[in-house]
Parts: C-alpha cells; structure tokens; sequence
C-alpha cells in the first residue's frame, strides 16, 4: 500500500465528517469478493465436492448475492449511523439491476447477438467488438442511471461519485449473475469466476464513469473529459471481457480444450485491483489538485 | 479523500456540465451505431459453394459448418448457437410433368412424420424469389431431443420453412429450421442465402 493511500485511508474520515469515507470500504468490498471468489474455485478444483442438483443450484445463488451481500454490509449500513449519509446508495443499486434487465440485457444478447459472432473474431476484434456493443450499453446505462437519481443533488463530495457509481455497478452486475445462473446453470466453481466477471467488468466501467463525473462537476472541467471516461469505461468492459474468455479457455489438444479456472480468477483479481489502482491514482490527483486550488483561493476547507 | 468545500446541494449544471452530458450521450449513439456495422459485417459475412453437377452456387454464412455427405446437396449449420443448431439445407429432386408442388411438400411431411417428434405443418404460401420466380413455402414445427437418451436436457420446439420452386426440370427445396424462440430473426439469414443463390 503506498504512502499517498495510506494518507488517504487516515485522513479521509477527518476531513469530511459525517460522511461515510469511501475507499477503504471500497477496497475491502473487493478484497473480500474476490477472497472467496478464489476460495469458491480452489474448493472445486482441489476437493471436486459434489453436492446434489439443488444444494448446488442453493451454492450458486448464494455465490450470485455475494457481492450485493458485502457491499450491503459495508457501504450501506454504515450511512445509517451518520448524519450526511447517502440516501440513495440502494435506490441507485435497484434501478440499475432493473435496467440491466430491461434494456441491458435483451440489446446484448438479443439485438447484438454478440455469442454469435463476437468469440470468433480476432483478439483485437473482440476488444473492439465488446467495447461497441456490451461496453457502451453498459456505460450508457449507468451514466443514465446515475445521471437521473444522483447527479447533481447528491453530489457533495467526490467520493459521492465513486460510492453510487459503485452501488450501480453491484446492482447491475447482480441481475448480469443472476440470468446466467438460471440460464447456464454451472457449476459453483465455474460460477464463482463467471460472477467475478461480471463484478469486475461492472466496477471498472463504473469507476471510469465516477471520475468522469466526479471531473465535471467538481472541477468543471471541459465538456470532452466525461465521454471520454465514458468512452474508457467503454473500453475497460471490452479489454476484460476478451481477454477474461481467451484466458479461460485452454489449448485446444486431441483430448479436447478444457477451461483453466485458475488463470480465469487469477486474471479477474489482478484486473481488479489494477483498476482500482487505475481509478484510485485518477481520483487522487483530481483531489489534490482541487484542494490545492481551494486552500490557495482562501477557502477555508470545511 | 472525503475533501468537502461546502458546496450547496442545490447545484445548478455549467454549460460544460450540460454539454459533457450531450457530448456523453453523442458518443454513446455513435459507438452503438459502429457496434451494429461491426455486427452486420461480421454476421453478414459469407463463403461460397459452387457445385457444378447440382448447378447450384450459395453463398452461407462464413462460420457455418458445411456438409455434403446426406442426401442433400448441400447442408449449412450454425455450429454455435446451443441447443438446437440453425440449419439451412438444399434438396434437388427431379420432377415429370404431371408432378405439383403440393405432391412433392406431402412427400416430405409423409417421410418426416415417420422420423421427427411430434411433426406438424403449420401452412402453406406463395414466395416469390429475388429473380421474381414463384415459389411455395411450407411452414412446419416439431420437437428436437438430443439423441442420446442418457443425455440430460429440455427438448426445443423447432420451426422450419421450406421453399420449393421448379427450375430446368428439377425441383430445388431449400429447408431453413431453427430454435422457434429465435426462428423470426434467424430468417434474415435465409433471406441473404437466397439472395446469393444461385441455380
């Protein structure tokens, strides 16, 4: 952990008060998905448990509430013990599940048909293939999501940005797990990667998006600084789609190809947290600047 | 960092708030519109089949399976779609003067009766092909079960489109089935197919 998050971490809680602080619950949320993410696959690869159709339809669905389960405990119970607490974290979490559902959904599989084409393209091909289907529903619709409920009047600090935009992205990744449980139907430790992805796919796209509008309307910054957040949130979906799909297959042998569940995991965790880092560096020196800014304007930093 | 500068919640959008908003949304229509080119192109694209002793030239999808071993001339599937695979295949028969189209479409409800689940005709048409020749068209259904009874899996209700039409003494059916839940958008397909067949 560096020393500039370290700092962050310590003094976040200081220097807003009555607001929940952000990142460290942030990143404990993704620390303990992907924990037992890995722990899911590592059972199954190692111990080949074989519980009965509906014990293991039970795992899966359990497996499938993990994410909203954590983030439920850690980013939304603690705003009901402050006085600025933000009020709509569970709204924004339902509406983007149930546009997910309505629009996200059918146009990526139904009108996109993208199982059709997009996995026998190229590497490149897909990147880019992902990116202008899947990646810009899923932006788009977030961005709409969070531009109907939360933007501007929820906005007080950045980190309001980075808290819904999050609440968005466990909301819509639950219903992506959630169909894809009930319609492949794997197996829990198959599920736990397929879950993971969906999970890491949905924050990345998120996060790139907070900034976006943590930029604009924080630092009034210019108009082409939000489309292009939205344009690598677009991109961050197409990069980890693709190659997420090439790293689980195997090579294909006269015994067949069989899936790597450990490279798929392995890559999903550090692409994770490499996001993460990614956001985090941005979020931190937009921060700094604009407190630079402030306490060099005579503001007296409330 | 939770850094608060006492803004007011009530915050009234910049003009470059409000235009980062429409650029977003521009870019947004712009990318979607791009991933549909890509779709079509990539869907759209095709090989080609000559057969000389049949005089039948296709064009099928590009990642289609060809087979030529049945007793058709040429059968295509859509390998990867799951469960039921879409299906395109050509049948030549020959045909005397007295044969009609109904005679030769009983002739396959009679043969497929015996060999399909739960086979049924829905109805019969009038097509007219690119080149303006007439056709008929029979709509049927049936039910497609893996064949492997230890196999585990629901059975697909498949729907299925034949066209018939005569051309130089023969008769040249062209069968289209496909998964019945996405039958209707599985048809631009066969569409293009017989738009690049030629006989």
């Amino acid at each position: 952990m560096s020393q500039s998050f370290r700092d962050l971490l310590s003094t976040e809680h200081q220097a807003a008060p009555n607001i929940v602080p952000v990142w460290r619950r942030l990143v404990s949320q993704l620390l303990a998905c992907a924990l037992l993410a890995l722990a899911v696959v590592l059972i199954w690869e190692l111990l080949h448990p074989e519980p009965t159709q509906e014990l293991g339809r039970l795992i899966t669905l359990g497996i499938a509430a993990v994410p909203p389960l954590i983030w439920l405990a850690a980013a939304v119970a603690p705003e009901y013990r402050v006085l600025r607490s933000r009020r709509r974290l569970v709204g924004v979490a339902v509406v983007s599940a149930l546009v997910a559902s309505a629009l996200g959904s059918p146009v990526v599989q139904e009108f996109f048909r993208i199982v059709q084409w997009l996995p026998h393209e190229s590497a490149f091909g897909r990147i880019v293939g992902y990116t202008l289907t899947a990646g810009m529903v899923d932006a788009g619709l977030k961005l709409l999501v969070l531009r109907a409920i939360v933007v501007p009047n929820e906005l007080r600090v950045r980190g309001d940005s980075i808290a819904y935009a999050m609440a968005s992205a466990v909301g819509y990744s639950f219903f992506l797990n959630l169909e894809l449980i009930f319609s492949v139907q794997p197996s829990p430790g198959i599920a736990a990667i397929y879950v993971l992805a969906n999970y890491v796919i949905q924050f990345a796209s998120a996060m790139f998006i907070a900034i976006g509008i943590s930029e604009s309307f924080f630092s009034d910054a210019l108009p082409p600084v939000l489309p292009m957040n939205v344009l690598l949130a677009a991109i961050s979906t197409g990069i980890i789609s693709s190659v997420y799909t090439g790293v689980m297959g195997g090579a294909l042998t006269t015994q067949g190809s069989a899936d790597r569940p450990l490279f798929g995991i392995g890559f999903l965790i550090i692409a994770l947290f490499v996001f993460c880092g990614i956001t985090y560096f941005l979020y931190h020196v937009s921060e700094r600047r604009e407190r630079e800014a402030y306490f060099g304007g005579g503001g007296n930093g409330v | 960092m939770e850094f608060d500068t006492g803004r007011s919640q009530a915050v009234l959008l910049t003009p470059r708030q409000r235009w980062s908003s429409i650029l977003s949304a521009l870019l947004i229509v712009v990318g979607l519109a791009m991933g549909i080119n890509m779709r079509d192109e990539s869907i759209g694209r095709s090989t080609t089949y000559s057969n000389v002793e049949a005089g039948i030239t296709a064009h099928y999808p590009a990642r289609w399976l060809l087979d030529e071993a049945g007793d058709y001339v040429l059968r295509v599937r859509d390998m990867s779609q799951r469960g039921f695979n879409t299906v395109i295949e050509v049948i030549t028969l020959p045909v005397g003067p007295e044969t009609s189209e109904r005679n030769l479409l009983d002739g396959l409800t009679l043969r497929r009766a015996q060999t399909l689940i739960d086979y049924a005709v829905l109805g019969y048409d009038n097509y007219i092909l690119p080149d303006e020749t007439a056709a008929v068209s029979m709509s049927y259904s049936f039910v497609s079960r893996d064949t492997g009874p230890l196999l585990q899996g629901a059975s697909t209700i498949v729907a299925g489109l034949d066209i018939l039409t005569f051309s130089r003494g023969q008769a040249l059916i062209i069968s289209f089935r496909a998964d019945a839940d996405i039958f209707q958008q599985e048809l631009r397909t066969l569409h293009r197919f017989i738009d690049g067949l030629e006989y």
